[in-house]
């Protein structure tokens, strides 16, 4: 098998093909190395290439396979990890001088279940300085969409989704505080998952803001986004604020049977005069509910009057958050912070204690609104922005206030979800045509706390009914 | 709550130990005011008589996905 046929293979495959000694881990890892040494140099989704570390773990599988002993979900399946998850004895850097010098002692719970799942770590991915902002502010130079190299790759999981788009990993993992598993996935045209908060273990990633963070992948397919979930998920003893519920086969759950499955559509996120909905998205997720309503899902309009304003709760207690991580930061390393990190983090210690209270009041009554909306339906659907992937803004600062109102009102999007805790994804539900460019549009669909598998067999279903996964970036 | 102007963002700023690079105060002022505006602004009925609890509560979780 050639290369370009390996890399072009889902996670779900690879791992079948390995196991059945049809092609090699060497092989495997070999195809992805050069797509990487192809790419990478114009999308710039890798701050660590693992090649030798890489090529060794493949070595070691091949040892597994002649022992019998390939067992995991994800047996020789190259992976990509967000570069704030740490990875022991190679930089973990969160893309910020100020961390170019860490190198963590041991491997995140996450990585080290990729591992035993018979996942071989690639390489470590670019992102936004920790966790914040735009592609601009990575000091190890900005991500390109591969749908079109001028516009976002959607953040703060910028490389997760541009390597997972140009083939240059079979999965990844990134981190959704705001939305930045959702955001990457839905401008690349893929399938992420931010998990139900408490679901996937935190320890040894690098927080962003406590009580938003959580851990999960962006995968070309639904089945290759279940299959790591599967991977991942579970109680830890490291960090006690994982469930102990039972993690299902999210995979077998993946029947793609939904009839009757009742799906509440926030028609607040439709309207183009209150959120600015791009028109091609809204006929795009119009279009979504057709096709699930074809498939025997019951989808009525409903309303959550306070979803609109999750924006600026969202927004004003991640700030808090993030800049009480570190305060010294601001104070010992501001030239190392770009400074769209510096504003950011210093707006956030200015905030008046009264205005982040109100804004965890409002986080609770639109979490009550929310899981009211569960109880009725099983699964919300709203598109992840309000349109598709931008031109990036390479001029650095806050051009003005309506320039940061709108930043606001954007996150609503995506904040709604995050503030609830959730689980929630994005998949591609079409393109837009802009200046000869296609660019993905991504429909949002959240489920209720715990009940991933609904959540990911409705994505299923829906994925399997249309042909947007089967396209490439024009690379 | 009016608008924070330059010199008002410098004195909290002061307060917190922190110095703005005169470059960067309006980019400051124009994220803080924006936050502080947007949370003015939502007064949803009895606000005051919330209790603010981040995490989700146990009789929140529903879900069937064990």
């Amino acid at each position: 098998m050639d290369s370009k046929s390996i890399i072009f293979l889902s996670a779900e495959s690879l791992a079948a093909k390995v196991k059945s000694k049809e092609i090699s881990p060497t092989e495997v890892v070999k195809a992805y190395l050069e797509q990487i040494e192809l790419l990478n140099p114009q999308i710039n989704a890798y701050i660590t290439v693992m090649a030798d570390e890489a090529l060794a773990e493949a070595r070691v599988a091949e040892q597994k396979l002649i022992s019998g002993e390939n067992k995991g979900a994800l047996f020789g399946v190259p992976i990509g990890v967000k570069d704030q998850i740490h990875t022991k004895g190679i930089p973990t850097t969160s893309a910020s001088k100020i961390k170019s010098n860490f190198v963590p002692i041991s491997d995140a719970t996450v990585v080290n279940k990729l591992k035993k799942s018979g996942g071989i770590i690639l390489g470590k991915l670019n992102m936004t300085e920790f966790a914040m902002g735009d592609p601009i502010t990575s000091a190890y130079g900005i991500t390109h969409n591969p749908w079109d190299l001028d516009r976002s790759p959607g953040t703060s999981s910028t490389g997760s989704g541009a390597a997972t788009a140009s083939f240059m990993c079979a999965t990844s993992l990134g981190e959704d505080t705001g939305g930045s598993i959702r955001g990457p996935a839905a401008n690349c045209g893929l399938v992420g998952i931010r998990p139900t908060w408490g679901r996937v273990s935190r320890f040894g990633v690098d927080g962003a803001s406590w009580s938003l963070d959580t851990i999960g992948p962006i995968s070309r397919t639904v089945k290759d986004c279940a299959l790591t979930l599967g991977s991942i998920a579970g109680h830890d003893l490291n960090d006690p604020r994982t469930s102990k519920l039972t993690v299902p086969d999210y995979v077998e759950k993946l029947t793609g049977e939904i009839k009757g499955i009742r799906i509440g559509l926030i028609k607040e996120f439709l309207d183009p005069d209150i959120m600015g909905l791009d028109h091609r998205l809204r006929q795009g997720i119009l279009d979504s509910v057709d096709v699930l309503s074809d498939l025997g899902a019951v989808v009525e309009e409903i309303s959550i009057p306070l979803s609109p304003y999750s924006g600026a709760a969202s927004r004003t207690i991640s700030a808090v958050e993030r800049s009480s991580l570190h305060p010294e930061w601001l104070r010992n390393n501001l030239e190392e912070l770009h400074p769209n990190t510096r504003i950011a983090f210093t707006a956030g210690e200015l905030i008046p204690a009264q205005i982040y209270y109100k804004s965890q009041k409002l986080r609770t009554l639109i979490r009550k609104q929310t899981t009211e909306a569960l109880k009725d339906f099983d699964i919300l659907a709203m598109p992840v922005d309000s349109g598709p992937a931008q031109i990036m803004n390479l001029t650095p600062g806050v051009p003005s206030k309506e320039s940061a109102d709108r930043a606001i009102k954007n996150a609503s999007y995506r904040g709604l979800f995050s503030l609830v805790s959730c689980p929630a994804l994005s998949v591609c539900c079409g393109f837009a045509d802009e200046n000869g460019k296609k660019l993905p549009l991504g429909l949002q669909l959240a489920g209720r706390p715990f009940d991933e598998a609904k959540l990911l067999n409705v994505a299923y279903s829906y994925e399997q009914n249309t042909e947007w996964h089967t396209r490439k970036p024009p690379l | 709550m009016p608008e924070l102007n330059d010199d008002e963002v410098i004195s909290l700023a002061m307060a917190a130990g922190l110095k703005i690079p005169e470059s960067e105060l309006k980019d400051v002022r124009h994220t803080l005011n924006s936050m502080i505006e947007a949370i003015e602004n939502i007064n949803p009925e009895n606000i005051n008589d919330i209790e603010p609890l981040p995490i989700i509560l146990p009789e929140e979780v529903n879900g069937n996905g064990q």
